[in-house]
């Protein structure tokens, strides 16, 4: 049942309206909200335009060879995106191999498992999780983290030498620094989104599934393959990419630990760099068609996430759930 | 429930069920672990060298030079913060109070929506590389700068927050206003937004706690000072975040330590928003 | 007419210039050199002057800056400056975008570039410092090098430590047979154009990755943030070699390697070293020369220059007299800071030119 909210009219003056006035400072706090609301669009539009036109020298310098070359030479005026591109994908897909094990363990905790007491705690070291700034992150991950792994790398491409691919991708020495390392770190700082997703479509799952499936004499894990992962393979998916696009985002931790190299090599315990990296560590100094080729390296970034993140909500959007 | 039942239960099925439990339990270990980790640490290294002295003292010259401390810092990040947040909140409440009040499921609205889901998606850095073309090439590196790109970053965050805490409003509330003969906009006023200001204010903390601990749009706009500068709009500024990512990459013990300072008083003001945001969240909403 | 009032009137006036003459004397403080040994332009009470300047760029000359900075604030506490170690590439841009107010750099401006600058610019000398070949290698204390296998180990030509090529000069010294982790600058560096200009003058048939402010490295090697991110990249990684300022790679507790120089003798970096290089090295009509690859059997090769950037006309008479006057403190009395932090004060002829320089600043009357 709808009410309109149209003023009485003059004949029974309501205590609350004046007529006049009212339809004007209505209708002039609705426009200031739209403008509010518009505000997001022009934004939008101004990070577009503005970007893309401060990046177009270095697009236009050497054709498609920005995105396709993967030579990065300041020095000699190449600006290839190839490396940093690679290095993005790369500790990215590291990141959810290693995080969406965990995030969906924890999500599959905090809605099926966990004793009631425990809920609370868990779901606030989600947030906690969550709240830790990516640069403390990245400060505790190159003092304390890379040090200490540059040892353990050593052990395993010690061990892993006679076998043939995995020797490449594991392949020694290193310093710490690397694009696994980076992985690690931002397999951190995705956990919580993708946890907290895959929570809220575990919760949805209705309960006379779940209790149908334990009426016919499943274990609980039985019961969660067969009530909740196909009610939530969509949602989880979501979430999912939706922890690729933060992933890929990520500048300050990534910068601080992977090491600067711009290369495209199969060790994963080799050094690399990433595209939000890069533009974090060279733009101070660029100039010219430096700078603009950073920029052009943000626009490529911000193209890729939003195509990621677009997905990914068309994806969450289909589970039913608003994230 | 599930234990009565499993006394008829295989054991193949029993050990895979064990098994799974164990491995639930183990990616919730796998994740405080490192979390405990990393604060650990951060309050064994950084315990000793905040005091007051740190929060207030400016930051030495040399940076190879021990002591104190980061009071320029600390100011930065509230100043900018809290510019920051003076611009995103209202116009962020105003943005959801369109798109749950007045647009609802228009196409306008969904529109809106949308660029609103695409915007949280941009990288921060992008953030800070657009606030670098349009204002610190006209103006130069200046507080207010990175108060804007922090702001363009909370924006969708507090639409979004601030829209589903509008949404949980009950209907109910509303037309009662309306059978009252209240308009739209008094309705919103006096009835909607006190409704929802608990949800509201608890988004709006968490924004707040996310753009305390951004560095990537800070770092071109921004610029760097070793004397605390209560102006935004003159001169350049600094700000925890940015001098963690700065002393991260010396050489010298003196600055690492005062990294770990910086980095826990950081923490700390993050976490503690995080916090009031959660208990008011669930203190004050009307149920 | 009323004498009581025109009395009274009176004596407030000469209150009032009076205390105007104790104000003016009390101000002029003993700041200032006072008629500097060597120095010229010597100066006895300098006015109380009242700017912020904002400066950005090389970070190879840095530690001196900040105790120069420190040192001028006790004379001139009302002048506030700002040096931002960006590297000289951003430095340059800064100084032709007009965001700052001088620049340090360790290279020259380009011919072609000249003309982007908003005006004629002046180098100002500062001081000059070895560039050190940091190393991280456990043990190994003493380890000696020469310009060609510099060029092949930054060129990833050579990738362990245990190379023939690098036994062959330290005879005597265990090497591990670890691989070497290359860093280098990732931004538009001084110390890297100085670093390359060096490899082309003494090993030009080895070294074939020219010089200038970047340089194409291999895709193998790690990048730092100026002098101290190469400087950190050393210390933390087991194997690493950089090249960082003698200032900062002594801070940082790194172990830097004897080079061999044009006399065929290893040396030390240190500030006698580059002394020694700086003694005959030319100096031009616009104050540059060029240090590196010098004569002398004490010369350490790889020394370094860098000078400050200023524009000749200055465009802020507040900013132009601060700026005068905070690089004749650093000219001055802030050569005598140089050696504590490991840089190499200007030999005095420069010295005195590089003063005489300075008057050719011109600031506005108003």
């Amino acid at each position: 049942m709808t009410l309109t909210t149209r003023p009485p009219s003059p004949a029974r003056p309501g205590a609350l309206a004046s007529p006049g006035r009212a339809g004007l400072s209505d209708r002039s706090f609705r426009s200031l909200t739209l403008g509010c609301g518009l505000l997001v669009l022009v934004i939008l539009g101004l990070i577009t335009i503005s970007t893309t036109q401060e990046a177009w020298p270095a697009f236009t310098h050497d054709g498609l060879r920005f995105f396709t070359s993967d030579r990065w030479a300041p020095s000699a005026d190449a600006f290839g995106s190839l490396p940093f591109v690679y290095g993005t994908v790369v500790t990215a897909v590291i990141a959810l191999v290693i995080a969406v094990p965990i995030s969906v363990g924890m999500a599959l905790f905090l809605s099926d498992v966990a004793p009631r007491r425990l809920r609370r705690p868990v779901s606030s070291l989600v947030d906690l999780l969550a709240a830790v700034p990516s640069v403390v992150y990245g400060l505790w991950g190159v003092i304390v983290l890379a040090p200490w792994l540059a040892g353990i790398y050593g052990r395993v491409s010690d061990v892993t030498s006679p076998v043939p691919v995995l020797s490449n991708l594991f392949e020694g020495p290193s310093s710490g620094r690397s694009l696994f390392t980076a992985g690690l770190i931002l397999a951190l700082m995705v956990t919580p989104i993708i946890t907290s997703i895959s929570r809220e479509v575990f919760d949805t799952v209705p309960t006379t599934a779940k209790e149908a499936a334990y009426a016919l004499g499943s274990t609980r894990w039985e019961m969660i393959r067969a009530a909740v992962f196909p009610h939530s393979r969509a949602g989880v998916v979501g979430g999912v990419m939706l922890g690729l696009g933060r992933a890929m985002g990520e500048t300050i931790a990534a910068a601080l630990v992977i090491g600067s190299s711009p290369q495209i090599s199969a060790r994963l315990f080799g050094s690399g760099d990433s595209m939000a990296a890069v533009i974090a560590n060279e733009f101070g100094e660029a100039g010219g068609l430096h700078r603009a080729a950073l920029i052009g390296l943000g626009v490529e970034l911000f193209a890729i996430t939003i195509l990621v993140n677009l997905i990914a909500r068309h994806v969450v959007g289909r589970a039913g759930v608003r994230s | 429930m599930s234990t009565i039942l499993l006394g008829t239960v295989s054991r193949g099925r029993r050990l895979r069920n064990r098994a799974a439990t164990v491995a639930i339990w183990s990616s919730v270990a796998m994740a405080a672990v490192p979390l405990a980790f990393v604060v650990a640490y951060l309050l064994h290294k950084g315990a000793g060298i905040v005091d007051w002295g740190f929060l207030t003292d400016d930051i030495p010259i040399s940076s190879r030079l021990p002591g104190p401390g980061m009071g320029p810092a600390v100011l930065g990040t509230l100043l900018i913060t809290g510019a920051a947040t003076a611009m995103a909140v209202p116009l962020g409440v105003l943005a959801a109070l369109y798109l749950n009040e007045y647009g609802k499921r228009g196409r306008l609205a969904s529109v809106i929506r949308f660029l609103a889901d695409v915007m949280a998606g941009v990288p921060s850095i992008v953030m800070g590389l657009f606030i670098y073309t349009v204002w610190v090439l006209r103006y130069g590196q200046t507080g207010f700068a990175g108060a804007l790109s922090l702001a363009c970053l909370m924006l969708p965050i507090v639409i979004r927050s601030a829209e589903t805490a509008l949404q949980l409003v009950p209907s109910e509330l509303r037309e009662a206003s309306a059978a009252l003969g209240a308009r739209t906009s008094r309705t919103i006023l006096t009835v909607v937004i006190p409704a929802a200001l608990p949800g509201v204010v608890s988004g709006a903390l968490l924004a707040v706690a996310r753009a305390a601990g951004e560095t990537a749009p800070l770092l071109f706009t921004i610029g760097t000072v070793n004397a605390a500068n209560t102006s935004l709009l003159d001169g350049t500024n600094t700000a925890l975040s940015a001098q963690i990512f700065g002393n991260a990459r010396l050489p010298f013990d003196a600055a690492i330590d005062r990294a770990w300072g910086a980095a826990l008083t950081l923490i700390a003001l993050v976490f503690a928003l995080t916090f009031i945001a959660r208990v008011v969240a669930r203190r004050f909403t009307v149920r | 007419m009323h004498p009581p009032k025109i009395r009274f009137t009176g004596l407030l006036a000469a209150l009032l210039a009076l205390a105007m003459v104790a104000v003016s004397c009390g101000g002029s403080d003993d700041d200032g050199g006072t008629g500097a040994t060597g120095g010229g332009g010597a100066q006895t009470t300098e006015a109380r002057l009242s700017a912020t300047l904002n400066a950005s760029g090389a970070t190879f000359p840095k530690p001196f800056y900040e105790v120069v900075i420190a040192g001028y604030q006790k004379e001139q506490p009302g002048v506030t400056v700002n040096y931002n170690g960006t590297g000289s590439g951003a430095g340059r841009q800064a100084l032709q975008d007009g965001v700052v107010d001088f620049a340090g750099s360790d290279g020259l401006v380009n011919a072609a570039d000249v003309a982007k600058y908003k005006g004629e610019l002046l180098y100002v000398p500062t001081v000059a410092a070895p560039i050190t070949v940091s190393y991280n290698l456990g043990d190994v204390r003493d380890l000696t090098l020469d310009a060609d296998t510099i060029a092949r180990i930054f060129q990833r030509q050579i990738r362990k430590w245990d190379d023939p090529a690098i036994a062959a000069l330290n005879s005597g010294v265990r090497l591990p047979s670890t691989d070497i982790t290359v860093a280098r600058r990732s931004d538009g560096s001084g110390t890297t154009e100085n670093f390359s200009k060096y490899l082309v003058a003494a090993a030009p048939d080895t070294w074939t990755l020219r010089s200038g402010s970047t340089v194409e490295w291999p895709g193998d090697t790690q990048a730092g943030n100026g002098n101290q991110g190469v400087a950190q990249i050393v210390k933390s990684t087991a194997g690493a070699i950089g090249y960082v300022d003698l200032s900062d790679a002594k801070a940082s507790g790194l172990q830097f390697a004897k080079v061999r120089n044009k006399a065929d003798r290893a040396v030390v970096p240190s500030v006698d070293g580059a002394t020694a290089a700086m003694a005959g090295a030319q100096v031009n009509a616009d104050l540059s020369y060029n240090p590196l690859n010098a004569d002398g059997a004490d010369a350490y090769p790889i020394t370094a220059p860098t000078w400050i950037l200023v524009y000749k006309n200055q465009t802020d008479k507040a900013k132009g007299e601060a700026i005068k006057s905070f690089l004749r403190y650093l000219l001055d009395d802030g050569q005598k800071l140089a050696e504590d932090v490991d840089y190499a004060p200007l030999p005095k002829s420069l010295q005195e030119k590089a003063v005489a320089q300075l008057n050719n600043i011109a600031v506005p009357v108003a």
